[in-house]
């Protein structure tokens, strides 16, 4: 008899941990649909947008944005996604790895989005409100000695808006912008902010092995990429500073200082060239198979 | 208790003095500016032809990274100076194989750690600088950091404060920080900073 209630337990558990597990599946992919839903489209759709637009009016909210540069910058991300810059010296890599997330999946939300935060000062970009502060809108604009990006005036808006929005510990000190503050804490992004940002820009599922601090528990690196690449894009969270040495001493803080998207990786021998993007452009980079264990920090693999 | 008070007293001047690093020469660039200058017209020219950066990633500058810069793509190498697959990299990508390493040479010589070139705009209209670093003889304590002159080398004049700091242009009194730096005046084209990084 007592044999006979605790089997019925153990069936009423098992059952129970079923249906559990039954509705974390149904749950999450109800999340997915709602995430995908209605958040394609096409640079086609983006380009017929632009053009009908009139792309001389100013806006009072920007005093220092330029209509021409604002709009000429908004054609060459159409044109070439690949282009955009998060400046030198600036700690808006982050938000450059988003924009070419964003503009895989969305242009044309990318351009309604930026046309209407230009006009009024505020926008929504799947269903996330964007209201950038006065000192951030004053700032647009001025921004000088980061390379192309001093002439993107467009670029220029979206970085800071997107810094001003999102917020992680590592702008807990510094959460309102001062002028310089794009090289500070005020812009920096720690791993879980960028994954919340990229699944709530994107509306995509991401997967993110690594810290802040300790690196991936993955035994091969290499293979974990390469299995991975085809079918996911893969953004990389890495320690730059031992790609671009700043300094000779042989003692360093081990921390990620950079996110980057990777677009191809192979090996030969112990070689591993990696080719990614970041900075408007691509970079081929020749590392060993060590050099490649001591940069990784983080690996977000997001759905294509 | 007075003991105790000139323990705390030493290690604070411990940790004082352990924090600044010293340059021996402060006129580095008057005694080299000769080697210095040609170096980086040399590398103007070069630079015109197929961009490239060049830094020394090692003590000894020994080794040497080298970015090939084209309009799709930026190949990062690091190679030692003697090792046959620079050679290889510079014709398979068409560098100027033997001015590359006039420069190498010249570099290591005058102990340059970095140079690239570097854009910016005035009036929405690109400019460049040329930017070089130079590892200094210095005197270095406990956990204090290193220590670079860097230079940089606009192509035309620049407008500077009464204190010589370089200003953002004529008409305000902005001063123009180069990657967080305030530069001084050497020439009416020629600027320099102390800075713990090399790049």
């Amino acid at each position: 008899m007592y044999d006979q209630e605790k089997n019925n337990l153990s069936i009423h558990s098992r059952f129970a941990f079923f249906l559990f597990l039954l509705l974390l599946f149904i749950s999450e992919k109800l999340r997915a649909e709602y995430l995908f839903e209605g958040i394609t489209s096409t640079k086609k759709e983006a380009i017929g947008f632009l053009e009908k637009i009139d792309q001389t009016k100013e806006s009072s909210y920007w005093p220092n944005v330029k209509p021409k540069l604002f709009y000429d910058n908004l054609k060459l991300n159409l044109e070439n996604p690949k282009s955009f810059y998060p400046g030198r010296s600036t700690n808006f890599c982050s938000y450059g790895a988003l924009s070419y997330l964003v503009m895989e999946k969305d242009p044309l939300g990318y351009v309604k989005f930026m046309n209407e935060l230009y006009d009024k000062g505020e926008a929504t970009l799947n269903n996330n409100r964007f209201k950038p502060s006065k000192e951030v809108m004053q700032a647009a604009g001025t921004l000088k000695f980061k390379g192309v990006l001093d002439i993107r005036h467009a670029e220029q808006i979206w970085f800071l808006a997107l810094a001003d929005k999102f917020k992680g510990y590592l702008n807990f000190f510094d959460k309102k912008f001062h002028e310089g503050d794009e090289n500070t804490f005020w812009a920096a992004t720690n791993l879980s902010k960028f994954d919340r940002m990229v699944k709530r820009v994107c509306g995509v599922h991401v997967r993110a092995v690594g810290s802040d601090l300790i690196k991936p528990w993955v035994k091969d690196i290499y293979s974990y990429l390469e299995k991975r690449i085809d079918s996911n894009t893969i953004s990389l969270y890495i320690n730059n500073r031992i790609i671009h040495k700043k300094n000779h001493d042989k003692i360093k803080f081990s921390i990620p200082t950079h996110y980057i998207i990777l677009r191809q990786i192979s090996k030969q021998d112990d070689m591993i060239t990696l080719r990614y993007w970041d900075y408007g452009g691509e970079t081929e980079l020749h590392i060993s198979n060590r050099t490649l264990k001591k940069i990784v920090f983080g690996i977000i693999t997001i759905d294509k | 208790m007075i003991r105790f008070f000139s323990v705390i007293l030493i290690t604070y001047s411990l940790l004082t003095v352990s924090c600044s690093t010293k340059i021996i020469s402060n006129n580095y660039y008057q005694e080299q500016k000769g080697t210095v200058d040609s170096i980086e017209s040399h590398y103007e020219k070069l630079n015109a032809i197929r961009p490239f950066a060049l830094a020394f990633t090692d003590k000894d500058l020994d080794i040497v990274s080298i970015e090939m810069i084209s309009d799709t793509l930026t190949r990062i190498f690091e190679f030692g100076t003697n090792e046959e697959r620079l050679k290889d990299s510079l014709l398979k990508y068409a560098y100027d194989t033997s001015g590359v390493f006039y420069l190498i040479n010249k570099m290591q010589q005058t102990k340059i750690t970095w140079i690239n070139s570097v854009d910016y705009y005035v009036n929405d209209q690109p400019q460049q600088l040329i930017y070089l670093s130079i590892k200094p003889v210095t005197i270095r304590y406990l956990f204090s950091p290193p220590k670079y002159i860097a230079l940089g080398y606009f192509r035309t004049a620049q407008s500077f404060d009464e204190k010589g700091r370089l200003l953002d242009n004529r008409r305000t009194k902005k001063i123009r920080k180069i990657k967080g730096q305030v530069f001084y005046r050497i020439t009416d084209r020629i600027c320099y900073t102390i800075t713990d990084k090399y790049r």
